[in-house]
C-alpha cells in the first residue's frame, strides 16, 4: 500500500453515466495481488472533498490501472471532469481478493451497477487461466450496458426496463444459470439489495460465495474505524472487540456470505 | 539548525508533532509507508477497561471542510492493549502517550492502576473526559469543572507520568475547565476535542449518523481550536497541545501563536497518514525564513 501520484491516460464516457479511467500506477501495481482490491482517490480542491473516494481495480496491465466508475453525487461528477494527462493522488493497493475461483468450481459472476468494476476483473482473470465462468451483468436500463449481451458464451446481461438483454434484476438470471450447473461457486458485487437476494438465495441453496461489499469508507486504512459492516451470526451477548462489526477496508470488502449481514 | 524540540512536563519531545486519539490507531497499526519514528509523538485512540465494539453503522460522514464522525470509542480494551500492543512500544521510535476513556471515575482509575502496574514505554496518559458520565446521567465529564477536578486529582495519585486531560470544546467556559486540571495536577491540557454536529440526508430525512449526532473534525473545526487555545493560554501556565483542523505547517504556526506547545493532526491522517512527517521540515524552513532558533519562542506571540 502506498499514496502514489497516477497520470492519467484514459478518461471516457462508456455507457449511459458509466465512465472508464486509466491511470499510470507503478508502485500500486507492484503491491497489487488481485480481483477484489481497491483504490482510495483524493479528489482536486481536497477539502471539498475530506474523504478519498474508493474505486474498485476493474484492470491491471503492465503498470497501468482501469477503474470504472458510475456518476453517483459530487465526487464521481468531478472526476469526469479530470483531464488527461493530469494527475490524481491515489492510496493503494487497498482490502482483500476473491478468492476460490481457481478451485472445483464452476465461477458465476455477478455485477450490477457500481459493483461491476471488480467482477470484470475477476472475468478477465478467469480467461487468463483458461477458467470458463459465467457473467451476469446488471443495469437499470439498456444504455447502462457497454457489453453485449452473448448467453452462448455464458454472458448475460439484463436490464430492470427490460430494453436490453433478460428483463428483470439480475436474480432471475442467476437462478438458471445456477440450476445447470452441477458445482457453481457465485462471486458477486452490486448494491445493497442485490447482494441482498444474493446472499439469501446462495445461503438457501447451499452454494458456496463471496460478495464484494460497499460501506462508507473514511480512510481505507483502518485507523478511522468508520467502514463498519455488521457480521452475521453474532452471539447475543458478543462484547469483544471485532466480534459485532467488521471493518470493509481491512477485512473486506470481499466476504463469505455467510459472514456478513445487510440488515 | 532550528531547535523543534519541546518539553511537557519532565518529557523532552524531538518535535511538536503528535497524532490525535483516534486517527492513528495504537501507533504500531499504521501503514508502512508512514515512518512514525519522525513524529514527536503518537497519543493513541481511546482505551477503555473492557472492549468495545463501537457503533453501528453509519459512523462517518463527510461535511464542508470536514466530517463528522461516531466511532463511539472501538477498542480492543486495557488488557488487550497491555498484553498485545504495549510490547511493541519499545521499538517504535517515538513517544507514545496512551488516551484513556471511562464511563465512571473508577474505570479511568482502574485503567490506571493496570497500566501502573507493568513496566512499559508509554510516556503519558492523556484523559478524554468528552465522555458520558453513567452516574451522573450522562452528563459529560468534561463539561464539568468540579468533575473535570475531581478526575484529575484521583488519576493524578496514580501516576508519575505525564498526565494530560484532553479538553472538549462543547462548554460555556473552557478556560475554566482547564483551569481545573491544572490546579489539580494536570502536566498539560489539550485542545480541542470534536465539536458536536450533525448532517441529514433531505431524501430519506434520516440523520447520517445513526447515532444521531457525531463529532466534527477538519478544517472546519480550526478557527474554534484556534480560539479555545488562545483563550486557554491567558488561563494557565502548563503546556497546551492545540489540536483541530490542521493540514499544513502554517496551521501549526498558527497553534504555536495562539499559545499552543504542541499540536496533534487527526482527520488530514484519514487523506495521508504521513502528512506529519513531511510537516516536520517545513517546520524548520518556517523558523530559519523568520530567523528563529526555537519553536518554543513563538509560544502565545499572537500580536492583539
Ligand atoms: C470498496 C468499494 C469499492 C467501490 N468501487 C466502486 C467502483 O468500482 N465504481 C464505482 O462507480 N463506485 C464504487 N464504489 C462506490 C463509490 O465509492 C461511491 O459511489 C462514491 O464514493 C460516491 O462519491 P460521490 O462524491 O460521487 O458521491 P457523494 O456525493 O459523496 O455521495 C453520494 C453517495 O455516495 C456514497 N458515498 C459517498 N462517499 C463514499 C465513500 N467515501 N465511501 C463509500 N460510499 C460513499 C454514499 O452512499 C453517498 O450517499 C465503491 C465503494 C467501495 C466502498
Ligand atoms: C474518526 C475519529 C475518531 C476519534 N476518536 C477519538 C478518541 O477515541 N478519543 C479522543 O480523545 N478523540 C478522538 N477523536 C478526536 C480527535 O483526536 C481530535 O481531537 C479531533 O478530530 C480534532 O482534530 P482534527 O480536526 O485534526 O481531526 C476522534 C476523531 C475522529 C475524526
Amino acid at each position: 500500500m502506498l499514496i502514489e501520484q497516477c497520470k492519467i491516460i484514459r478518461n471516457e464516457e462508456i455507457a449511459g453515466g458509466i465512465w472508464e479511467m486509466e491511470f499510470s500506477a507503478p508502485g500500486i501495481v507492484s503491491y497489487y495481488t488481485g480481483p477484489g482490491q481497491f483504490l482510495e482517490i483524493l479528489l482536486d480542491n481536497k477539502w471539498s472533498f475530506t474523504v478519498r473516494r474508493p474505486m474498485s481495480i476493474a484492470n491491471v496491465e503492465e503498470k497501468r490501472i482501469t477503474i470504472i466508475y458510475k456518476i453517483f453525487g459530487r465526487g464521481t461528477t468531478l472526476l469526469t471532469e479530470s483531464k488527461v494527462g493530469g494527475i490524481l493522488d491515489i492510496l493503494g493497493p487497498l482490502g482483500n481478493v476473491f478468492s476460490g475461483w481457481q478451485g472445483n468450481y464452476v465461477p458465476i459472476l455477478v455485477g450490477g451497477g457500481v459493483g461491476l468494476a471488480p467482477i470484470l476483473n475477476l472475468f478477465r482473470e478467469c480467461q487468463k487461466h483458461q477458467i470458463h465462468s459465467k457473467l451476469i451483468i446488471g443495469a437499470k436500463t439498456g444504455r447502462e450496458h457497454f457489453m453485449d449481451h452473448d448467453p452462448s458464451n455464458g454472458i448475460f446481461l439484463t436490464t430492470d426496463d427490460g430494453t436490453l438483454g433478460n428483463p428483470g434484476t439480475v436474480m432471475p438470471s442467476l437462478k438458471k444459470v445456477c440450476a445447470d450447473i452441477d458445482n457453481p461457486m457465485v462471486f458477486a458485487c452490486g448494491p445493497l439489495p442485490m447482494l441482498k437476494g444474493m446472499q439469501d438465495f446462495v445461503i438457501q441453496n447451499k452454494i458456496p460465495a463471496q460478495l464484494s461489499v460497499e460501506s462508507y469508507m473514511g480512510c481505507g486504512t483502518g485507523l478511522c474505524q468508520g467502514c463498519a459492516i455488521k457480521r452475521r451470526n453474532v452471539k447475543e451477548k458478543a462484547h469483544s472487540y471485532h466480534e459485532r462489526y467488521s471493518l470493509v477496508c481491512m477485512d473486506g470488502p470481499v466476504y463469505s456470505a455467510s459472514e456478513v449481514s445487510f440488515d | 539548525m532550528t531547535d523543534l524540540r519541546i518539553q511537557i512536563g519532565n518529557i523532552e519531545f524531538k518535535n511538536p508533532i503528535f497524532t490525535a486519539s483516534g486517527t492513528f490507531g495504537y501507533g504500531n497499526d499504521v501503514p508502512d509507508f508512514v515512518d512514525v519514528s519522525k513524529l514527536g509523538g503518537i497519543f493513541t485512540k481511546s482505551i477503555t477497561l473492557h472492549p468495545r465494539e463501537g457503533n453501528p453503522p453509519p459512523r462517518i460522514v463527510e461535511t464542508p471542510s470536514g466530517m463528522i464522525n461516531s466511532i463511539g470509542l472501538a477498542n480492543v480494551g486495557v488488557d488487550h492493549y497491555m498484553r498485545e500492543m504495549v510490547p511493541s512500544y519499545s521499538t517504535i521510535g517515538t513517544k507514545i502517550i496512551m488516551n484513556i476513556a471511562g464511563s465512571t471515575l473508577d474505570e479511568y482509575a482502574e485503567i490506571i492502576r493496570k497500566m501502573e502496574s507493568i513496566s512499559s514505554d508509554i510516556v503519558g496518559y492523556e484523559i478524554n473526559i468528552s465522555c458520558p458520565n453513567v452516574k451522573k446521567g450522562g452528563m459529560e465529564f468534561g463539561v464539568d469543572r468540579s468533575l473535570t477536578a475531581e478526575l484529575t486529582k484521583i488519576l493524578r495519585s496514580l501516576t508519575e507520568r505525564l498526565l494530560i486531560v484532553k479538553l472538549s470544546p462543547n462548554v460555556t467556559d473552557i478556560a475554566a475547565i482547564a483551569t481545573a486540571a491544572e490546579e489539580c495536577g494536570a502536566d498539560a491540557v489539550s485542545a480541542i476535542n470534536t465539536v458536536v454536529g450533525m448532517s441529514i440526508n433531505p431524501t430519506t430525512w434520516k440523520s447520517n449518523i445513526y447515532t444521531v449526532f457525531g463529532g466534527l473534525s477538519g478544517p472546519a473545526l480550526k478557527p474554534i481550536g484556534l480560539a479555545a487555545v488562545q483563550k486557554i493560554f491567558h488561563s494557565v501556565k502548563i503546556p497546551i497541545i492545540g489540536i483541530g483542523g490542521i493540514t499544513g505547517s502554517l496551521d501549526v504556526i498558527e497553534y504555536f501563536l495562539a499559545g499552543a506547545s504542541a499540536v496533534q493532526l487527526g482527520t488530514v491522517n484519514f487523506q495521508d497518514p504521513s502528512t506529519g512527517e513531511r510537516m516536520i521540515d517545513e517546520l524548520e524552513t518556517y523558523c530559519k525564513d523568520v530567523s528563529i532558533d526555537s519553536i518554543s519562542s513563538l509560544v502565545g506571540k499572537v500580536k492583539n
